[in-house]
Formats: structure tokens, sequence, C-alpha cells
């Protein structure tokens, strides 16, 4: 196998990666600071897609800039749950209990989401068709497809965006603090739950922004979360549950190792390698590559 | 300025405090000792509003704290400096200042907060990249105070800051804090566990046990009083 | 016990109602939503078994289903082999893959096991799908329909389903009535506490995964043949599995057997109706029904309908049952303080150090403990005295240094084996089990002797008599004050019959009263001819108590001796009671 089809499955791993890590950002973001594990993740990333579609279709917008306009009406939404649903489930007071039942919570959550939009939307596949998802860049002997690349350098625009929001601003420190140490930020006159709902919102919106980015390449239907719910978690966890850059570098591993496999295994085996990885990862160092806490029995 | 009457408060389960009054008047350096358990940390918890109070009434600056949330009560200026220093580890020094001023009348003056923590505490200026987390346990209840200073409160509540630390340390930590209320005539309430040394510093002191206050009086009624020297000073 | 044949004929009635079910209902239809209600009933009940009693939810638990049904079916179609016999295969695969799964995972803390648990029905639909197993049809057997287990009389899969459910619910009845079933309630409401008290975290999850297993590979096997016919990946390792399995676990309400019973009979028919009726215009009416009461139940009534009514109903009948509480107990006649410690030693510590991230917990610290003396651990906070208790226990490993307990090296082993050779502990904190009675609480540590439950249950009266708290065996933590919380956690120790309790700050929150009671207590026990090892904060108690003194300061021994001479000891005088205290008593 030549150096250059390599590089190609290399080159096209990373792209797919970087909308991986913008969807992986905002899991990480809501479990760093809300300690809650988002089972309805990829739902609203397909409710993003859809959205996009929206635009494209109602007003001919671009699904890069389509993906962009998601993010207002989707942390508005994210906030509404997060105050409607999460706010109001605590488990009784014990950490791991909520945990539990967050993510039951959650998992009911996307039941619904994907199953409601599958009976009032068609489950038919829905594209955008734009020009550029059919051509590529040349770049030596690789070959980027231009939908792809733009979306990667998006999903880079926006989660610098993030970065610099989390470092920079006052509220984003606030934000990390809740993380940290959520009594004693409220100490400091910080309102923690607003934090959560902050954090929510946020997160929401940035997995429905990487759906806008993604339907410039992929099919768009009801059950697609299936598809991706699992990468996400996977690419967090090896990042570390928690750690924003952790989660980023996780989404583009995690976009190679599902390029690579393909090396090997057909297309409908390509999640192997994810899973081998996963497991890995639990087995050898939950705490992942950049996490604070390791856990051992 | 800070007025309890008849706190009860369960925590976990257990009746924490049972009948708590007490007074700080403004500018005072009032203390509070006991045992291990006595309910101490929960006192303070229940005035900055991370405990619930189920009877009583805990009044500050004529305001009745009530159901204000806790990011409330710190934003009317109380600042607390917790059990455990509990610093934001993933944050830098410099971040974790910073968040000391973080409610909206604190901000204003933010910067010249900073510069006198900094004068109050140097090797914080001089750690102040570092994450929060990799500081020594005297750096972090240096960090904590500073943290808590840098809201401009009016009202200093201390949990034990000389908890787990070394002696010089604990002497260094217990001098700034006489050096912050001769200077700035703060309100302070403290919580130790290191009787003589919060005797001597205070103004008056309650003694608490088992959730109730057992003892209360002036600063030498309270050193020389037998009780005190036996439950604490072992004689 | 009337309360254990109460059950048994409440199961029986159950299965009756069943049986009565089964012949009444007519319809062809009617019948497919019995089969139903019984096998999801079953299903959760599986389920139960491991993420109920035990506390650790599993999001994957339809492994074991789709086991059950491609191993059979498999059998049926390479071996001809009948399903009657290709269940019993199925469930030895199952359990097996329970072990392989269990062992990796059961080292998983809190939300990482439930996150692996998402990961291997995925892997499962992945290797289903690389070995080409994509639809596998079971074959039409006209000759012998019952041999291969397809009737062609709908009540036969009802009662074949029945069977399923009411075997599952005898086996859930022995665990919940065994020490097993004990231990894994311990587990789930503190599996710290649990490990202190002899019970192996490990094996016990272990267990329970396999028993959880068992049934699962058979609702499995009989749903395939009763209502699929044609094994997919998605069909038996797919989300609406586990979804439904949850629903009708968690709406029930998890930990009890009744809770499943409760959820199917609720859930299955609202959903298989609204299937039947809209399920063709609006497709994924179930998932929409089943993610709504998952939420639903989150939000209003999370731990599950059944034990939201036990409890609207106890509170009702049970305003004013609180028994007026017995007068603290008056301590009996001050024993002599003289030390009747023997010269043997019980435990060696050698060189112990522990660090932390920023923090050096422990450093080099040594000492031994005498049979039957009382040893007092003291020090300011955060001198490292519960951490050496957590060494001693085995919640801890050191760095460096060595434990010996009775001659024998016991460094490193878990707690449940320290508790085993006869080290107990109490905590600084006092950790119950709190849905657990009094008496049952201190079960869990004579199960540590012995494995009959009606023995253990006497052990533990016995040991609640000696703590005179034998009034309050049928009451729960959660009604009881600090001093009894306190003499409870010591007769739950003392009934796993140590030679050597270690006691984490036994009278902190305790008034005056109580700390008398508390100490006359370990008098006793120290008379009993347990060897007694005691943290506590404030030097006053311990000079009444204990025979010898340790202080630790920033983890370092500082000093040992008698107390006199300890309290006299200007070192220690500075360290933890303050230079200034040195000073004021030199002034006086």
């Amino acid at each position: 196998m030549a150096l250059a089809e390599l590089v190609q499955y290399v080159a096209t791993g990373l792209l797919v990666g970087g909308v991986y890590a913008l969807m992986s950002i905002g899991l990480a973001l809501i479990f760093g600071v809300m300690r809650v594990v988002n089972f309805a993740q990829g739902d609203f990333m397909m409710l993003g897609m859809y959205l996009t579609y929206f635009y494209a279709i109602s007003g001919s917008i671009d699904p890069l800039l389509g993906a962009l306009l998601t993010i207002p009406p989707f942390f508005v939404l994210g906030w509404i749950v997060h105050r409607g649903l999460l706010a109001r489930v605590t488990g009784g007071g014990d950490p791991q209990r909520q945990m539990d039942a967050q993510l039951v919570l959650t998992l009911g959550l996307s039941l619904v989401i994907t199953n409601a939009t599958t009976m009032i939307l068609t489950p038919t596949p829905l594209g955008i068709r734009t020009g550029y998802a059919t051509q590529a860049f040349a770049l030596g002997p690789v070959l980027l497809n231009q939908a792809r690349s733009y979306a990667f350098a998006m999903a880079l625009v926006l989660a610098a965006a993030v970065y610099v929001f989390l470092t920079r601003t006052d509220l984003g420190k606030a934000l990390r603090a809740s993380a940290d140490d959520p009594e004693a930020a409220s100490y400091q006159g910080i309102d923690v739950r607003a934090m959560h709902g902050l954090a929510f919102g946020i997160g929401i919106a940035l997995v429905a922004a990487a759906g806008g980015l993604l339907a410039t390449y992929y099919p768009i239907e009801p059950t697609v979360a299936g598809n991706f719910i699992v990468l996400m978690f996977v690419a967090v966890v090896l990042g570390g549950l928690g750690s924003i850059p952790g989660a980023f570098v996780g989404g583009l591993v995690i976009g190679l190792v599902q390029s690579l496999t393909l090396l090997v295994l057909p297309f409908q085996l390509q999640n192997t390698g994810v899973f081998i990885v996963f497991l890995l990862v639990l087995y050898l160092r939950p705490q992942g590559l950049f996490g604070r806490r390791a856990r051992t029995v | 300025m800070l007025t309890i009457a008849s706190l009860g408060v369960s925590y976990e389960g257990l009746r924490a405090l049972v009948d708590v009054s007490l007074e700080v008047g403004a500018g005072e350096f009032v203390t509070i000792v006991g045992p291990n358990g006595a309910g101490k940390t929960t006192l303070l918890k229940a005035i900055s509003g991370t405990v619930p109070s189920e009877t009583g009434r805990i009044t500050y600056l004529a305001q009745d704290l009530g159901a204000r949330r806790p990011s409330e009560r710190a934003a009317l200026g109380i600042a607390h400096v917790p059990e455990g220093r509990r610093v934001f580890p993933s944050l830098t020094v410099m971040e974790n200042l910073e968040l000391g001023a973080y409610r909206r009348a604190a901000h204003a003056s933010r910067k010249l907060a900073l510069d006198e923590v900094l004068a109050l505490f140097p090797i914080l200026r001089e750690r102040h990249r570092q994450l929060a987390g990799s500081l020594s346990g005297g750096e972090q209840q240096m960090l904590a105070l500073g943290r808590g200073l840098m809201a401009r409160p009016d009202l200093l509540l201390l949990d034990e800051p000389s908890q787990g630390l070394g002696p010089r340390i604990v002497e260094q930590i217990f001098e700034t804090i006489d050096r912050i209320r001769r200077e700035r005539r703060l309100t302070i309430l403290l919580v130790e566990q290191r009787v003589v040394e919060a005797l001597e510093l205070c103004d008056r002191g309650y003694v608490l046990e088992t959730g109730r206050v057992v003892l209360a009086g002036r600063r030498e009624a309270l050193l020389a009083d037998a009780r005190v020297q036996r439950a604490y000073l072992g004689a | 016990m009337a309360s254990r044949t109460r059950g048994w004929l409440a199961i029986a009635a159950v299965v009756a109602t069943g049986l009565l079910l089964t012949f009444a209902v007519q319809e062809r239809y009617h019948h497919r939503v019995l089969t139903l209600v019984f096998l999801w009933a079953a299903m959760g009940l599986a389920w139960n078994i491991i993420s109920g009693y035990a506390g650790q939810i599993s999001f994957g638990h339809q492994v074991f289903f789709g086991i059950g049904a491609y191993v059979t079916v498999l059998l049926v179609v390479k071996a001809g082999l009948t399903p009657w016999v290709g269940m019993v295969v199925a469930v030895g695969v199952a359990v097996l893959a329970a072990v392989l799964i269990g062992i990796p995972t059961f080292r998983l803390a809190g939300i990482y096991f439930g996150l692996a648990t998402l990961a291997y029905p995925l892997i499962f639909r992945i290797v289903m799908d690389w070995l080409g197993y994509q639809e596998v049809a079971i074959p039409m057997k006209r000759e012998q329909p019952g041999w291969f287990m397809q009737f062609n009389e709908p009540r036969s899969f009802d009662l074949l389903a029945l069977g399923v459910l009411a075997a599952t619910l005898a086996l859930s009845r022995v665990i919940e009535t065994s020490r097993l079933g004990y231990r894994l309630r311990a587990i789930r409401e503190n599996e710290q506490a649990a490990e202190a008290m002899g019970v192996d975290s490990f094996r016990c999850k272990m267990a329970a995964y396999m028993l959880s297993a068992a049934p699962a590979a058979v609702v499995g096997a009989v749903y395939i043949h009763a209502i699929l016919f044609i094994v997919t990946p998605e069909a038996v390792f797919g989300l609406l599995v586990i979804s439904q399995t949850l629903v009708v676990s968690l709406v029930g309400g998890a930990g009890t057997l009744w809770g499943p019973l409760i959820g199917a009979a609720l859930m299955v028919p609202v959903s298989e109706i609204l299937d039947t009726t809209v399920g063709d215009r609006l497709p994924g009416i179930q998932g929409v029904v089943y993610g709504a009461a998952l939420m639903l139940i989150m939000l209003y009534a999370p731990e599950g309908l059944y034990w939201r009514v036990r409890q609207a109903v106890r509170s009702r009948a049970g305003r004013g049952g609180e028994a007026a509480r017995s007068v603290i107990v008056a301590p009996p006649a001050d024993e002599a303080v003289a030390s009747v410690a023997t010269q043997t030693v019980l435990l060696q510590v050698r060189g112990v150090s522990k660090a932390f991230i920023g923090l050096q917990a422990l450093s080099d610290v040594s000492f031994d403990v005498r049979e039957r003396e009382i040893l007092g651990v003291i020090g300011p906070n955060g001198a490292g005295k519960t951490t050496l208790f957590n060494v001693l226990n085995g919640f801890l490993i050191p760095d460096r240094g060595e434990v010996r307990f009775l001659g024998q090296p016991v460094t490193g082993l878990r707690p449940s084996m320290l508790c085993a050779r006869g080290v107990g502990r109490t905590f600084q904190v006092v950790r119950t089990f709190p849905h657990l009675t009094v008496l049952e609480n201190v079960m869990v540590g004579a199960f540590a002797r012995d494995a009959a439950v009606s023995r253990a249950g006497a052990a533990a009266m016995a040991a609640l008599a000696r703590v005179a708290l034998a009034d309050r065996a049928e009451a729960f933590p959660g009604g009881l004050t600090t001093l009894e919380l306190r003499l409870m956690e010591l007769a739950r120790c003392l009934a796993t019959a140590p030679r050597l309790v270690l006691l984490d700050e036994p009278l902190a929150g305790l008034s005056a009263d109580g700390i008398d009671v508390m100490i006359a207590m370990i008098r006793r026990v120290r008379a009993g001819g347990v060897t007694v090892v005691i943290i506590e904060h404030t030097m006053q108690a311990l000079l009444r108590l204990a025979d010898r003194l340790i202080v630790l300061d920033q983890g370092r021994r500082l000093a040992e001796g008698a107390p006199g001479q300890v309290t006299q000891d200007p070192g220690v005088i500075e360290a933890y009671l303050g230079k200034r205290w040195l000073a004021r008593l030199a002034a006086r």
C-alpha cells in the first residue's frame, strides 16, 4: 500500500475528526460543569441538521452559514431543557444516583426526540446540495473533499471560539470554577445553577452547529444520532471526562481511527476500531489523556 | 451587622445546630471554637446559604437572609473562605483571585483589590500563573484568603484556616489575619480548632458543643474560663 | 420468620393470577400482550438483580437477551437442536459472557461502569453483522412443533412465558432472602462500609451479574420463538430492548421484585395497544411512550411507583408510631483504667508512608499495638490519622512500609480480607445502609462469620444487646440520634467478631452524656477481649480512655507513651495545642 494512500486516509480521518471534535466538545462541557452524561446529544445534533436543511431550502442559506445560525435557537433550547428537565432531577442528593438518574433522563429524552422526529418528519434521508460537496482540493497526491474541508475549518473556528470564551472571559472562568468546585464557586457569588444552564445551552448549540456542518456531506435522517453518539462518548472518554481540549483531541483521534479501520475492514464495520479504543481506554487509563480524576475501585 | 436567632439546622439527617443565637457587630472579630462535629462549619454554611436552615433567622445588615441563594448572599458582601481552602485547582492563581471579585460591586475595584492582595501575599504574585492545584497547603490557604479579600467584603467568614498546616505557616496566617483586621477594619467571624490563637485574636467568642452554644463572652473571660481550658487544652 | 412465607405466598398468588389470565383471555392478540407482559417482567427482574439489588446500573443488559436469542436459534438452524436444550446452552454462554464482561468492567467505578455497559451490545451487533448473521429465521418444524417451541396454540406461549416469569420470581426471592441479597444491598447503599464489614464486593457483584444473565438469556430465547421468529442484531441487541427493560424496572421500582411486575403490567399493554392502534400512522410511538415514561419517572418518582406508594402508605399509618426513645443508657460502673494489655503484639506498623498529590499524608510511621490495650491516636486535623486507618484497614496501599497482623503481612489486602482476619472498623462520619433496618445493618457484619440468615440475625441481635440498642432493631438509621448511630456502627463492627477494632473519632458530635456512654461501651468492648485503636481529636476524652497514646502531626509520629507523659511533651504541646498555649502554661 502506497504511502500516498495512507496519507489520504489520515487526511480524510482528520477532516472528519474535526467535526467529531466539535460534537464532543459540547458533550465534554456538559459533563465537566454539570456531571451529566447527555445521552440525547446526538439527537440535538440531528435536529440541528434538520434546521440547517430548513435554512437551505427556505432561505437558500449555505449550510456552512446555516450551521452558525443554529447556534442561537439551540442555545435557548438547551437552556430551557436544562431548566425544565435536568435541573429538576436530583436523584435524591447522592451524586452517583444523580448521575444515573440523569443518564436515564437523557436516554428517555433521546428516545422521545428520535421517535417523535420519525413520526413527524419523513424517514427518507434528505440531503443539501452544494456546489462544493462533490469537489475536492488537491494537496499534492492527496485529495481533500471541499465540503469536509470547509466543515473542518469551521469546526476549528468554533472550537477556538469556545476556548477563548472559557479562558479569556469572566463568564468562562466562572464556568470552569463551577466545574472544579460548585460549592466554592457559590461562595464567590457565582450562580451555579445558571452556570449549568449556560453549559448545557452552549453544549447543545455546539453539537447542533456540528450537525449543520455534517449536513454538508452527510444524509439527514431521524436515526442519524445513533451513528454518532457512540463516537462522541468515546472521544470524550478518550480525552478525559470533563476536559475540553481532551475532547477535541479525542474527536480527531476517533476520526483517524475510524478512517484507518477502513484500511482493513469493510464500511459496515468501520466503528470496530472505535470500540476497541473505547474498551482499551476504560481498562487501561479510565481518566483518559487529559483527565483530572483517576477512577479505580 | 450579623444576627443569628434560634437557628436550627439539620445536615445529612442529623440535627447539626440546635437553637443557636449569636451576634457579630460591625468591625468586631468574633471567634467560634468547639470540638469536631460541634457544628461550627455547618454554622458558617448556614450563613452562606449552602446549607438550608430549618428554624430561626439569620439577619445581615437588617435583611433577613432567609430565602436568598448563596450567590445572592455573596453579592451582599459576605465572603466565605471555606474549610480546606477549596481553591479552584484547574485555574491559575490569577484566575482564582479574579473570580474572588466576581460579584458586580467588587468588579469595579478589581484592579485595586488585586494590588492590595498581592502586596499582602507576595508569594501569590510570584506564582500567579501557576495552577492552583499545584500549590502547597500554605500557599493555597493564602490564595483562598486572598480570593476572599478580593470581594472587598464587609463580613469575612473564615473556616479553620489552620487546618492541615505546619506551625510556622499557621503563625504567618494568623499574623496576616490580625494585620488585615487592623488595617481594614473588617468584620470577621472565625471558626478554629486552635483555640488559643483564635481566642487571643478575637474580641468575643462563642463555644459550640454538639450544635449548641454552651459559652459566650469576651476574650479574657473565655481564656480564663476553666471549662474552656479543660475541654480543649487538656488541663 | 412470618414475612418469608408471606413473600412466597405472594409470589404464588401472582403466578396463580397469571394462570387465571392465561385461561380467561380469548383473543390471539391479547395472548400476545400477556406473553409480552410476562416476558418483560422477567427481563426486568433479571436486570433488577444486578442493577436494583446491587445498584450497578447496567445499560447493556440486552447482551444476554441477544445471546439467548442467537444461540438457541443458531443451534436449531445449524444442529437441529431443540431449543429446550438450546436454552440451557444459551444460559451457559450468557453466564460465561457475564464473567468475561464483568471481570474488567466491575473494576470501573461510578459512571464509567455505566458507559462501558453501553459499548458491549454495540460490539455484539458488529460481530453478528461480521459473522453474516444479519437475519436468522427460525425454520418451520411442522413434524414436531412442541419439540421446537413452535406452538399453534397461543396459550402455550403464555404458559411458557409465565413459567419463565415464575422461575425468575423464585430466583429473585431466593436471592433477596439469602446472605448474598443482604450483601448486595449493602454494596448498593455504601460499598466502602460493606467492604469493611467483610463483603468482597467484587465477588458479590460478579455473582449477581452471572445470576442476572441467566434469566435474561432465557427471556431472549423464548421471545424469539414466541414473538419475533427472526433474529436480527438490531432487534435483540438494540436500544429498544434495554429501553423496555429500564422502563419496566424503573417505572415499577428497582430493588424489589414487585417493581418489574408493576412496571410490566402497566407499561407493556399501554405501548402495545398504542402500537397496534396508531402504530401505522405514527411509527415510533412505542419509543416516544417509553422515552416519556423514563423522563416522567425520573422527574416525579425516581425511586419507582412501588416505593413511592409504599412510602405514602407508611407515612400515613406510621405517624406517631415512633416509639418513645429509651432514655440514654446509664453507663455501668467505671472500670479501673489500669491497663490489662498483654505483651503480645497484635498489629505491627513499620515505616508506613503515603503521599497524595501535593501532600505527604504519612511519613515513616511505625508503632506496635498490643493485645487488649486501648491505643489512642491523636493529632490535629489533617495530621494523617484517618489516612493511617485507611492503610491499616485496606482502603489504601502505602507507598512504603509494611503492616503485619497476627504476624502475617497484610499490607495491600482488601478491606473485606482484613475483616475476615479480624480487623474491624468504624468511620469518622457514620456510614449506614440507610434503606436497611438497624438489625439488617448489623446482620451485614454478622454475615462475615456465618452464612445462614437466621444465625446471622441472632448474632446481630446479640451484638445490639451488647451496646444496649436492641429495642431499636426494627428502626431505620434515619430515625436514630447520633449516639444511637455510633452504637449501631459499633455493634455492626462487633458482629464481625474482630480481634482488633479501629474506631475513627467515635465521640465526634456527641454530648457530654453521650461521650460517657460511648466511653463505657468502648471499655466494655475491651473487657470482652477486643483490642481497640481509637482516633480522637480532643485530648480530654482519650485521657480517660487510652492506655497509651500516639501523637501524629503532619504525617509523622511525634510522640508515643502514657497519656500523662505525652500531654507534658513540649513538642506535642506546641504542634498540637500551639506555641502560645505553651507560653501560657509557662506563665501560669
